[in-house]
């Protein structure tokens, strides 16, 4: 027995050890507290992930606790607390202030601009407030909900929204997004963890963050940035961390997730547009350079104002015509300058526009007087004449100098009115080329002479042309007087057709010709034609000259007879048919031929008469003849005594002896036999051209 | 406060739209219905004291978002089988629905059987010996009217009933 005591000893003896040495841990109080000390972090963490009851269990000890050491010792509290809760309620105050300054920047950076303006519009069509709308408008983005959905039963767990946020029913947005997801999930055949990770309607944006047990979804409004959505994960994770056991085990009371409403509402996160300027002094600044920029505007602008108004002042008096009596500025009111002024060579409002003074701002009070200076009677002459540009004045001493070239017009008004003008004593002209406008020129020679109907004229280079047809009565004028009108140095009649008027015509060569009674004339187609019986001078001036005269082309004047021509050949046809015979032999004239011979001294005196009328110088040859009796030499000098016998006579008559010219001829040539015949002894004469 | 998810099933026109219709508290517009096949409505019905809110998914009864249905039932706490009395196919229809969800769901939520149209019931197909047949296969049935508004509140206070009882 002992042995086998023994053996059962050796087998249970480690047991026993065992069994006693964790009866002493038991025991010792000391010991088993470092024991759960050591294993109660683990254990309590253990019991919170599979239930709440650990949590539940020792609630109402640690409220009572809590409860109890507040009421004895709060300011232990209240220094334990202090670091948690007063950075907590600093931050919550600072971001309440933040957010509130940040709408108030923005609402007044924009109250008085365009965009504040259009914002105003955008906040009376909707009905919101300005600031709200300033706040959308200055958004970059601001998450304005955040949905957390239980995954199974796509219920809202907790909702949080923005301030001024209008929240949907939560409960039916989960469900509807839930559905949603479902519904794209089988549509495009993903996966149970595949889903919509965000959509976006207008200006908003749904961002949704899958977890285990449950999702975020955020509602956002602008363009966020990636990292949010980090931080939406994080919040998930964090969540899920939490209330991990909670959310599997979810059976619809929403309650037990109150508590995550920090970590969702730190998900609500915004941004504003960054602010183009450094800080809020800008503005200022801003202000103050451009308040003072204003006053030095204004310093110079009343500098320049005041410079221009001495300026002016000073003008004005060196101005001819101008004596300033009194000259005040005026800032307020319009300034006044007072003074003797000649109207008729100073213009005090071109002068103040000229140095930028406002005419407008002036007011004047002058005294009218007559300036003698040579400045300002020059001025009052050219201000009443004008000054043509190509002329020079001068005036020195009231004696006004003209030189250049100048209009006939300008020239002619100063000659006749030019010392009328006060001050002006004598007017020279040194060597003034005058210059006709052509204008002028016509209208002169239209005034002159009046156009007939159908012709037309102008003036051109000095020269008047004419064209059309224009009667001849009325252009012989115009040839003789339109170059001595100013500005018409020739007359062009290329173009012009001349009408003569036969009758006119006709006149103008009687008045001309002084045309004899025993001439008829008359026109017949440009042709004068003549007739009757004219004198051979009144003839040859007729012949020479009739065709010069306007309207006559032609002269006809076969039927027209030379009265001196016709008394020439009559005369001469007389002389020639007298013979002076002879005697038988001598010298001595026979009774017929003396006869004969008595009648030629007047009918010579006649002929000669007819040839000076016609202009001709004659001589008469006178030809001695004797008969074929005798010989030829004595018949010769016999026929030369007997013509000299003639000629004596007839110089004794009182004709000049050069007019004959005595010739003896001698005897007819004998055919047959010689026989003493009268006729063949006498003289003959002949009336030729002299020689 | 206590929310659950409630689905209501049955055939494409046996009344599920028009049952709560003047019931819910809020919903959305039923156009949803016809594009996603769902719509979800919102009650609060008082159980004991307690507040419990009723998120109602009125599932589209349409064929052709049958592939949907399984994803729209998970996580619902309750259903809602409506079924026209007048029709007595649409009680068959829906008997099958509830027993394929039991299948693909593998858990049996609180459900109810609502046999609507209980104004004309002179005229239904369904009569009483078909009615107990149900019940005593643990089916809980109730006659409603989404005419007359008949049944409607108490279905679905009682299925908010059964759904916050312990198991």
């Amino acid at each position: 027995m002992d042995d086998l005591a023994e053996l059962r000893r050796l087998i249970n003896q480690p047991e026993r050890d065992k069994l006693q040495d964790l009866h002493d841990r038991l025991d010792d109080k000391e010991q088993r507290a470092h024991e759960i000390a050591s294993v109660l972090p683990e254990a309590l963490t253990l019991s919170r992930d599979r239930s709440a009851e650990l949590t539940r269990a020792i609630q109402p000890a640690v409220e009572g606790s809590v409860r109890e050491s507040i009421e004895k010792r709060p300011q232990v509290f209240v220094d334990a607390l202090h670091p948690i809760i007063g950075p907590l309620v600093r931050r919550s105050v600072a971001e309440s202030l933040r957010a509130f300054l940040q709408s108030l920047n923005q609402a007044l950076e924009k109250s008085f601009s365009w965009q504040g303006l259009k914002w105003r519009f955008e906040a009376l069509r909707t009905g919101k407030s300005f600031a709200e709308v300033v706040m959308l408008r200055s958004l970059v983005y601001r998450v304005e909900q955040v949905f957390l959905i239980h995954r199974e039963t796509s219920l809202s767990l907790l909702h949080v929204s923005a301030d001024a946020t209008e929240a949907q029913n939560s409960d039916m947005v989960a469900g509807m997004l839930s559905a949603i997801q479902d519904f794209a999930r089988d549509s495009f055949k993903t996966g149970r963890d595949e889903g919509l990770e965000e959509f976006r309607i207008g200006e908003l944006q749904v961002w949704i963050v899958p977890g285990t047990h449950a999702y975020l979804a955020a509602v956002i409004r602008g363009n966020p940035p990636r990292e949010l959505h980090t931080t939406l994960e994080d919040a998930l994770e964090s969540i899920h961390v939490l209330r991990g056991s909670t959310l599997a085990k979810f059976e619809g009371d929403t309650a037990e997730f109150e508590s995550l409403r920090p970590e969702l509402e730190a998900c609500l996160q915004s941004q504003f547009a960054a602010k183009k300027s450094s800080g809020g002094n800008r503005t200022a600044w801003i202000a103050l350079a451009a308040g003072a920029g204003l006053i030095m505007a204004a310093l110079i602008v009343g500098w320049r104002s005041e410079r221009r108004w001495q300026d002016f002042v000073r003008r004005l008096n060196a101005a001819p015509g101008i004596a300033v009596t009194q000259a005040e500025k005026g800032w307020i009111f319009r300034s006044r300058v007072a003074g003797l002024r000649d109207p008729a060579v100073a213009d005090p409002v071109a002068l103040a526009r000229a140095v930028g003074v406002n005419p407008e701002r002036l007011r004047f009070e002058w005294k009218d007087y007559l300036a003698l200076d040579d400045t300002s009677v020059l001025r009052r002459f050219e201000k009443r004449f004008g000054k043509p540009a190509g002329a020079q004045l001068s005036l020195t001493n009231g004696a006004l100098a003209i030189s250049g070239a100048a209009p006939y017009e300008w020239i002619r008004r100063v000659r006749i009115d030019g010392m009328q003008s006060p001050g002006i004593t004598s007017i020279t002209e040194n060597d003034v080329r005058e210059t006709y406008d052509p204008g002028l020129a016509l209208s002169r020679f239209r005034r002159a002479f009046p156009l007939p109907q159908g012709t037309t004229a102008q003036v051109a280079a000095g020269t008047l042309e004419l064209a059309g047809a224009a009667p001849y009565e009325w252009l012989a004028p115009v040839r003789e007087g339109a170059t001595k009108l100013p500005g018409i140095k020739e007359i062009s009649e290329q173009h012009l057709q001349v009408i003569y008027d036969d009758k006119f015509v006709l006149q103008r060569f009687v008045d001309r010709f002084n045309l004899p009674d025993t001439v008829n004339a008359k026109m017949e187609k440009n042709t004068l034609v003549l007739a009757g019986e004219a004198p051979h001078a009144w003839l040859t001036r007729v012949q020479r000259d009739a065709t010069s005269v306007p309207g006559v082309g032609a002269l006809d004047k076969h039927n027209l007879v030379d009265l001196d021509q016709r008394a020439f050949q009559q005369s001469k046809s007389v002389i020639e048919s007298a013979f002076v015979y002879f005697l038988v032999n001598k010298d001595n004239f026979a009774t017929e031929g003396f006869t004969a011979l008595s009648r030629l001294p007047e009918e010579i005196r006649r002929c000669l008469s007819a040839a000076g009328r016609l202009g001709q110088e004659v001589q008469i040859e006178v030809n001695g003849y004797a008969d074929s009796v005798g010989g030829e030499a004595k018949n010769l000098d016999l026929s030369q005594r007997r013509a000299n016998a003639v000629r004596d006579f007839l110089v004794k008559c009182d004709f000049d002896p050069s007019l004959f010219k005595a010739m003896g001829l001698g005897a007819p040539p004998v055919t047959s036999k010689p026989t003493p015949e009268q006729s063949d002894r006498r003289v003959a004469l002949k009336v030729v051209p002299k020689s | 406060m206590i929310q659950k998810k409630v689905c209501l099933l049955g055939t494409s026109g046996v009344g599920k739209t028009s049952l709560i219709a003047r019931y819910v508290d809020g919903s959305f517009s039923e156009n949803y219905l016809t594009s996603v096949g769902v719509a979800i409505k919102k009650k609060v019905v008082r159980v004991d004291d307690s507040d419990i809110t009723l998120i109602i998914w009125d599932l589209a009864g349409d064929d052709k978002f049958q592939p949907l249905e399984r994803a729209y039932l998970r996580g619902a706490s309750g259903y809602l089988m409506v079924a026209d009395g007048t029709r007595g196919m649409t009680l068959d229809h829906v008997i099958k629905m509830r027993e394929r969800y039991a299948e693909q769901i593998g858990s049996t939520p609180c459900a109810l059987l609502l046999l609507n149209k209980s104004d004309l019931e002179s005229r239904w197909e369904v009569d009483e010996g078909r009615m107990s047949g149900l019940a005593s296969d643990g089916l809980t049935i109730i006659k409603t009217s989404a005419k007359e508004g008949t049944g409607v509140g108490d279905a679905f206070e009682q299925l908010a009933r059964r759904m916050i009882q312990p198991a």
